[in-house]
């Protein structure tokens, strides 16, 4: 290596007397990807912006230096150093990343201008124009011109590399990028990613909670761990010798799908019947065509997908998003009703119920989502929230408090927090609470919405566990609706892949991991990012991601 | 076109409201106590005269009749005549005697035209001194939503929201006008009467103003792509001014069309203070003096400014944030 273009020396971020980053140095030469693990809360986004000489308020640089090319960040560099140009910065959230009353190509030429004052718009559009097409966007000349919510998130991801790119940075810092997104279009993202940085001698800091993205990627990986950089080593090794202990912990905890022989428990018993049947369901949005006359395009969301939910079961549903998924908790869930087709509960078809009725069955299958964030309302208290559904059906108020703190109990939150707002809960204690406000209810089916994937992988686990625990307990019934193929592996006795609104192949865990016979479940499985062998390669087969 | 489909249905909406609103204060006018017949003939006319000018005005038909005779005119773009004004120009009173039906009184139409633009004035120099004073506080405000300059927009706007219109007008005249003789306050000779009146109504819609920029600046200010803004490089005058303010006043503009309805309230009182001849003067001396077919027209043209103007505030959110649904 030569010398190196972003030295880190004994940084100290703190935000009043907590310290953040608590004395990290490292080192990043040009062509270099500097990946940086984390779990969440280890301080990688403060890291990322303190790189960026961006920390929000609050937050200060209390010690050290960051060097770009001998210059200090805070000091001497401030005048040399463009934020924008010479340093870039790409983040996780490329959905909310640029103003959305502007088109994207215009937003992007507009920073290339205003950190490049020399060029011309022709210029500065030819050269984004040129750059869309690199990251492989489709017919970019259409796409210059269109909103940021015309685009799907790995599009816009890209379109977020271009805006980083573009005006040609030495340093570039990748946070958690792909982690919102799916793996087949993260798999693409970290491609194109690599061979521009590669081209272009770009050196890239990569931070990631995932090892599996940074084995994908980087060179050398430093750990974090509450602030500090606790080992560095190249990518391989550090997956093959950690030397702490917290790393080794951390691998152990990186999910497998084909190097383990174990499958879920079956709770099912021989004379089961269906929890849930559902049969031939389709449902069909009318979009209305730009630039017509009360035309409408209509996108089948979902065609003719039929399965059985048996009782005590954990039934997976993968794919990509835009593949229905979404649509179909929604009809699961009576939320929307299939414009055609039926589904039935305990033998009775969902239509059938009057509205009164309706909402006592709806007591049996609860849906947790996804973000518990927007799904917990701000200002209630965490049992006014727990005890809803009870009050909305009439229930005595001494009963209800006793059942909240009951199932406060049994997800493992505290029955203290009772009277609290949700505030100051973290992402898993809030998860927690969405669970005890279905269970509450005591249902027998729980829709769960990719109700895992807003956690880490230790918080994951531990969920798992209480879902397991709880279905033991209480006979429950899970069905995971989720693009985690290896929490999918771990957990589920029957899984079915959708693509593009039909179920294409349903099989028990082993046959779909084992032995897909459908060629997008070979795909979907081949994108999966995982420590395992891979038993087949399907890299080949043609399959384009869903945009 | 999704503009030309959004342009035929809101114009069709905006004819019912016109019909549903025209057929409210027709109804309204005839229910109410108060007989425009007797204001014309003049309290010592007897009885049977009355009933006769009534009969032969058609003011004794059933409503519904009278109604279909008036929207039948109105399509032919005719709105009647005034029962009051001559087209001298000079008011009826009782005193002398005009027979309201022949066709030396005033139309309809011709009356409000003429003060229209007045009107029009008033209001659009009101608007723009009101954005003159709420633009620099709202956005100063917005921008430190935590200091001092949030502290001095809420002041404001407190102030401006607690001072009664009438009062104020007074206290301007009083002292800009008949004391220190700086602008003129009484009547219209020139643009200069305009100000006074503006004053007024612009104090009275700031406060509405300055609140909605104020909070849907700050909350711009919190969302993710205008800190991203920073690290990709945009300086903070653009970020202010190029996106920041674009995405704030969407609400501001959805307010503007609301707050025409305040604006015409306000003219309605602040006209009749300054003896201002535009639209809301019209209007009160109508109503004292039961002019039917001029509150009439004055009901339907203000309701047909106001859906023109909302059509336009949805256009013009529409063009600024496409995601808003026309």
């Amino acid at each position: 290596m030569s010398t190196p273009i972003l030295k880190v020396d004994n940084l100290t971020v703190a935000a009043g007397d907590n310290r953040i980053i608590d004395g990290v140095s490292f080192e990043v030469g040009n062509s270099e990807i500097y990946g940086i693990y984390g779990e969440s809360g280890a301080g990688k986004t403060t890291l990322g912006r303190a790189l960026a000489n961006w920390l929000p308020a609050g937050v200060e640089q209390t010690g050290g230096k960051v060097l770009f090319a001998g210059h200090d960040l805070r000091t001497t560099g401030a005048n040399r150093v463009t934020i924008g140009r010479d340093i870039a910065y790409i983040g996780a959230k490329p959905q909310s990343a640029l103003d959305p009353t502007v088109p994207v190509g215009p937003q992007i030429v507009e920073k290339l201008l205003m950190v490049q004052p020399g060029l011309t718009r022709t210029e500065a559009k030819q050269r984004v124009m040129d750059l869309l097409h690199e990251v492989r966007i489709a017919s970019p000349e259409e796409r210059f011109y269109d909103y940021p919510t015309k685009y799907s998130g790995g599009m816009m991801q890209r379109a977020m590399i271009v805006d980083a790119l573009c005006a040609d940075p030495a340093v570039l810092i990748a946070d958690d990028i792909i982690r919102p997104l799916d793996v087949t279009v993260a798999a693409q993202i970290v491609s194109i990613l690599k061979d521009l940085c590669l081209k272009r001698k770009m050196a890239v800091i990569f931070l990631a909670s995932s090892l599996l993205a940074l084995r994908l990627v980087a060179g050398k990986v430093g750990v974090m761990h509450e602030g500090r950089l606790i080992e560095e080593q190249p990518v391989e090794t550090l997956l093959t010798a950690p030397k702490t202990e917290y790393t080794k912990t951390a691998i152990s905890h990186v999910p497998r799908i084909w190097s383990s022989n174990e499958f879920p428990e079956d709770r099912g018993r021989a004379d089961d019947k269906p929890l849930m049947e559902v049969r031939e369901v389709s449902r069909t949005y009318k979009v209305r065509k730009r630039g017509t006359f009360g035309q409408f395009n209509h996108v089948k969301a979902v065609q003719g997908v039929s399965f059985d939910i048996m009782p005590r079961e954990n039934f997976g549903i993968v794919g990509e998003s835009g593949c229905g998924k979404s649509t179909l908790t929604r009809l699961l869930t009576w939320l929307e009703k299939p414009d055609s087709g039926d589904i039935r509960l305990g033998g009775t078809s969902l239509a059938n119920f009057s509205g009164r009725e309706l909402l006592d069955k709806r007591r049996e299958f609860q849906l947790l989502l996804q973000d518990p964030y927007n799904s917990l309302p701000p200002r209630v208290t965490v049992g006014r929230m727990i005890e809803e559904g009870l009050r909305l059906r009439g229930t005595p108020k001494a009963e209800m408090r006793e059942k909240v703190k009951e199932a406060m109990v049994s997800v493992g939150l505290p029955t203290s927090i009772y009277d609290d707002l949700p505030n100051a809960l973290s992402t898993g204690e809030r998860q927690r609470i969405s669970i005890a406000r279905a269970l509450v209810l005591d249902p027998k089916l729980l829709i769960l919405d990719e109700t895992l994937s807003a956690l880490d992988q230790g918080e994951q686990s531990k969920l798992i566990d209480l879902f397991a625990k709880l279905q033991e307990t209480k006979d429950l019934t899970y069905v995971f609706i989720s693009h985690d193929l290896a929490m999918v592996r771990k957990v589920c006795n029957r899984i079915g892949a959708m693509y593009f609104g039909k179920m294409v192949e349903i099989g028990d865990n082993k046959s779909i991991f084992f032995e897909p016979k459908h060629d997008y479940t070979k795909a979907l499985l081949s994108a999966a990012p995982t420590l395992d062998e891979k038993p087949f390669d399907a890299g080949e087969l043609g399959f384009e991601p869903i945009q | 076109m999704i503009f030309v489909e959004f342009l035929i249905k809101r114009i069709l909406q905006g004819l019912v409201i016109v019909a549903i609103t025209s057929f409210v204060i027709f109804t309204l006018l005839r229910v109410i106590p108060g007989d425009p017949v007797r204001l014309i003939v003049g309290g010592m006319a007897p009885d049977n005269v009355v009933e006769e000018v009534a009969a032969k005005m058609g003011l004794r038909d059933p409503i519904l009749v009278q109604y279909g005779r008036y929207m039948g005119n109105l399509v032919t773009g005719d709105m009647g005549q005034s029962y009051l004004r001559p087209k001298s120009g000079m008011i009826a009173t009782g005193g002398e005697y005009v027979d309201p039906t022949k066709s030396d009184m005033a139309e309809v139409w011709d009356l409000i035209l003429e003060r229209v633009p007045l009107t029009l004035q008033l209001a659009a120099t009101a608007l723009v001194f009101a954005l003159l004073v709420s633009l620099p506080i709202g956005i100063a405000g917005g921008l430190r939503s935590e200091g001092w300059p949030a502290r001095i927009a809420f002041g404001i706007q407190s102030l401006f929201v607690s001072i009664p219109n009438f009062w104020l007008a007074i206290i301007l005249i009083l002292f800009l006008s008949v004391k220190w003789h700086l602008i003129p306050a009484l009547g219209y000779k020139g643009f200069a009467y305009v100000i006074l009146p503006a004053i007024v109504l612009a104090v009275e819609i700031s406060p509405f103003i300055i609140r909605t920029l104020t909070t849907s600046l700050a909350e711009v200010m919190q969302s993710y792509f205008i800190d991203e803004a920073k690290v990709r490089g945009l300086p903070r005058r653009r970020i202010v001014f190029g996106h920041a303010l674009r995405n704030a006043s969407v609400p501001l503009i959805n307010l503007l069309g609301i707050q025409l309805s305040t604006l015409i309230g306000g003219v309605l009182v602040v006209e009749y203070i300054f003896d201002y001849p535009g639209l809301g003067h019209l209007t009160v001396v109508s109503v004292v003096g039961r002019d039917f077919p001029v509150i009439q027209g004055i009901a339907i043209t203000i309701s047909a400014v106001f859906v023109f103007i909302n059509i336009l505030v949805d256009l013009v959110a529409y063009m600024i944030d496409p995601r808003v649904e026309l």
